[in-house]
């Protein structure tokens, strides 16, 4: 569940202000943003990520205005709720991918009140990861670091940091932007495909018309 | 996972980098630890040799000159003083001890000083083997005496003039051995110890060493006969501080001698000598300074070129404090690494080192270096972590996480 209400921004040293398209989106529904470069696409992303505060208007996830939450509350709030893909970005350098999606995890739960639970969390945490690295094909590189994959085991890696934590809503940036037509295609269709198995909310904003087909929901900026 | 295992994560995926940062560190550590051991071996050196001497009485010249023949055993007497007149001092209701000592001679570049019994507990120096002189002639030998000169109890020498070794001179009579002292680290470890009518005895038949040196001349007795006997200078510790205001005076004003405080001599000296020290510890804070800012530059560096990766923890959920305790874990885990090293080198090297330079002119010179001052340096090196981690934080608590991920491609 996912809504807009009358957003807008405007950078500091700009005038131009950015008007946003209002968006309902229901459970399981997904929408593709298409637009030019310098639309404010990205922007747009990241007001509904939690990362920029808009000017005026609300995003509403699962019933939170998370404007209305306190710096904190919304750090924890975007960890545990939503998932994000770069198209550059995968994930931490100097992190394996195994200890990558574990950190994932680290930060997006809330603080442990039972000690005892903790190893129970752990191991629950571990199999988790083992099996969604199972299916994204990246079992092979789970002690890898990330300069020793491929572009395409980073991109889907980059999807398995977005979805470990069970978010609400995944939000990715041009996905697919530099990868060829046989990997965008893949990758659309794991992106589709983890979120309903999260049942949340895909929300991907891109200029790259190649995926438009892979989706119902579609509006331009 | 936690905040810390990334930290080490962290450090561990630059390796040279961490390593080329702990050794600059660890250097500058070590140079200001080692420094300031040397400084407080020094010092103590000094300041162990004074025993329990507050003031010491001789012939008028050099203050300074006089404590570092009596005390120090480094230099000449300034001249000879009456035992007659230093009889009537030690009378004094204020001084507890007062030791005559007196000299002129030598064996092999050890000095013979004549004195009684009570000059070794100026030391609280005890008899390793043997016993005390009870008779003209006979010597109780420092620790470093017996080791270096390979003497022991029975064995006899004969004495050259003067206080150097330049033994073509020796007097006809021997000395025995009757006692080894107990090592102290303190001057009379180097000393021979007779009584001062060895010295007299000595000096009494030689009329023909008149003609010796001036210097020589004015350290032996000239008038051998009873009434007349003279001494080198006297050590005197007194009951009370009250001495220190009226002893000294009386002296200098009231008889032809002088009284020098030998604490406050050698503080003077120690104070010329510091000045060396200080600007090596000078240096060595700037290294540790040009250290801190090594370790700055690698804490900021590592938050500007992960930017993109603090952004990204972030978006995970990661909280600003989280990040920042990252940086401050990594800081600390790097200083205290590199403490660590500093520390051994100093334990380690600095011993040998000296060594292998043959430094150890009073067997073990080195003092262990007070946990205060250890403290002290820690506490230093503390602050300009602080400042550097709090410099290099700075980014983190201002960082715009949309405006650098936005600016990934």
């Amino acid at each position: 569940m996912l809504q807009t209400e009358n957003i807008t921004f405007h950078y500091k040293e700009d005038k131009h202000t950015f008007l946003f398209p209002n968006i309902v989106l229901k459970a399981q529904e997904n929408l593709l943003i298409l637009g030019k470069s310098g639309i404010g696409k990205t922007t747009f992303l990241h007001i509904l990520a939690g990362l920029l505060a808009p000017a005026s208007g609300n995003v509403i996830i699962s019933g939170t205005d998370i404007n209305s939450l306190s710096n904190s509350k919304l750090d924890k709030f975007r960890g545990q709720n939503i998932g994000m893909v770069f198209q550059k970005k995968y994930a931490i350098q100097s992190l394996s991918v195994f200890n990558n999606l574990k950190a994932r995890l680290f930060f997006s739960k809330q603080p442990l009140s039972n000690p005892t639970q903790d190893t129970k969390e752990k191991t629950i945490a571990n199999s988790k990861i083992v099996a969604l690295l199972e299916e994204l094909d990246l079992s092979d590189c789970k002690h890898k670091k990330l300069n020793k994959l491929s572009e395409g085991q980073l991109q889907r890696l980059s999807i398995a940091m977005s979805v470990i934590h069970n978010p609400q809503v995944i939000l990715a940036d041009e996905p697919t932007a530099s990868l060829d037509d046989e990997n965008c295609k893949i990758v659309i269709k794991l992106l589709k495909k983890q979120a309903k198995q999260n049942n949340a909310n895909l929300i991907v904003i891109t200029h790259d018309s190649r995926i438009k087909s892979h989706f119902q929901n579609s509006i331009t900026l | 996972m936690n905040v810390w295992k990334i930290s080490w994560q962290n450090i561990k995926s630059k390796p040279l980098y961490t390593a080329l940062s702990v050794f600059s560190l660890a250097l500058s550590i070590a140079l200001l630890l080692g420094m300031q051991q040397l400084k407080t071996s020094f010092k103590h050196q000094i300041e162990n040799n004074l025993g329990t001497i507050d003031l010491v009485i001789g012939a008028k010249g050099s203050p300074l000159q006089l404590v570092l023949a009596s005390v120090l055993h480094l230099d000449n007497p300034t001249g000879n003083i009456s035992y007659k007149e230093v009889k009537k001092i030690s009378k004094n209701p204020f001084i507890k001890t007062a030791v005559p000592i007196s000299y002129g001679d030598n064996y092999k570049g050890f000095r013979i000083i004549g004195t009684t019994n009570a000059f070794r507990k100026l030391y609280n120096s005890e008899l390793e083997k043997g016993r005390d002189v009870n008779a003209s002639l006979e010597v109780v030998i420092g620790h470093i005496v017996a080791k270096e000169l390979k003497l022991t109890i029975g064995d006899t020498f004969l004495s050259a003039h003067g206080l150097v070794e330049a033994a073509i001179e020796t007097h006809d009579e021997k000395f025995v051995v009757v006692g080894i002292l107990k090592p102290t680290q303190k001057v009379i470890d180097r000393l021979i110890i007779s009584n001062l009518e060895s010295i007299w005895h000595l000096h009494e038949d030689e009329s023909h060493t008149e003609d010796h040196s001036e210097h020589s001349e004015e350290n032996h007795k000239k008038h051998p006969n009873e009434k007349d006997k003279e001494i080198t200078s006297l050590l005197v510790s007194f009951k009370n501080p009250r001495g220190f205001l009226t002893v000294p005076r009386t002296i200098n004003e009231q008889t032809n001698m002088q009284a020098a405080l030998p604490k406050y001599e050698l503080d003077k000296l120690y104070e010329y000598m510091g000045l060396g020290f200080k600007t090596i510890t000078w240096i060595a804070y700037l290294i540790l300074i040009i250290a801190g800012l090594t370790i700055f530059i690698s804490l900021y560096k590592m938050v500007k070129e992960r930017a993109f990766d603090l952004a990204l923890l972030r978006t995970y959920g990661a909280t600003r404090f989280q990040l920042i305790k990252m940086v401050v874990y990594e800081g600390f885990t790097i200083t205290f690494v590199a403490f660590a090293i500093g520390l051994l080198l100093v334990k380690i090297v600095l011993p040998l080192l000296l060594k292998f330079t043959g430094i150890t002119f009073n067997g073990n010179v080195l003092k262990e270096l007070p946990f205060q001052d250890i403290l002290q340096i820690a506490l230093v090196i503390f602050i300009i972590i602080i400042v550097s981690i709090t410099i290099a934080i700075y980014p983190i608590v201002k960082m715009k996480i949309s405006e650098i991920l936005s600016n990934e491609k």
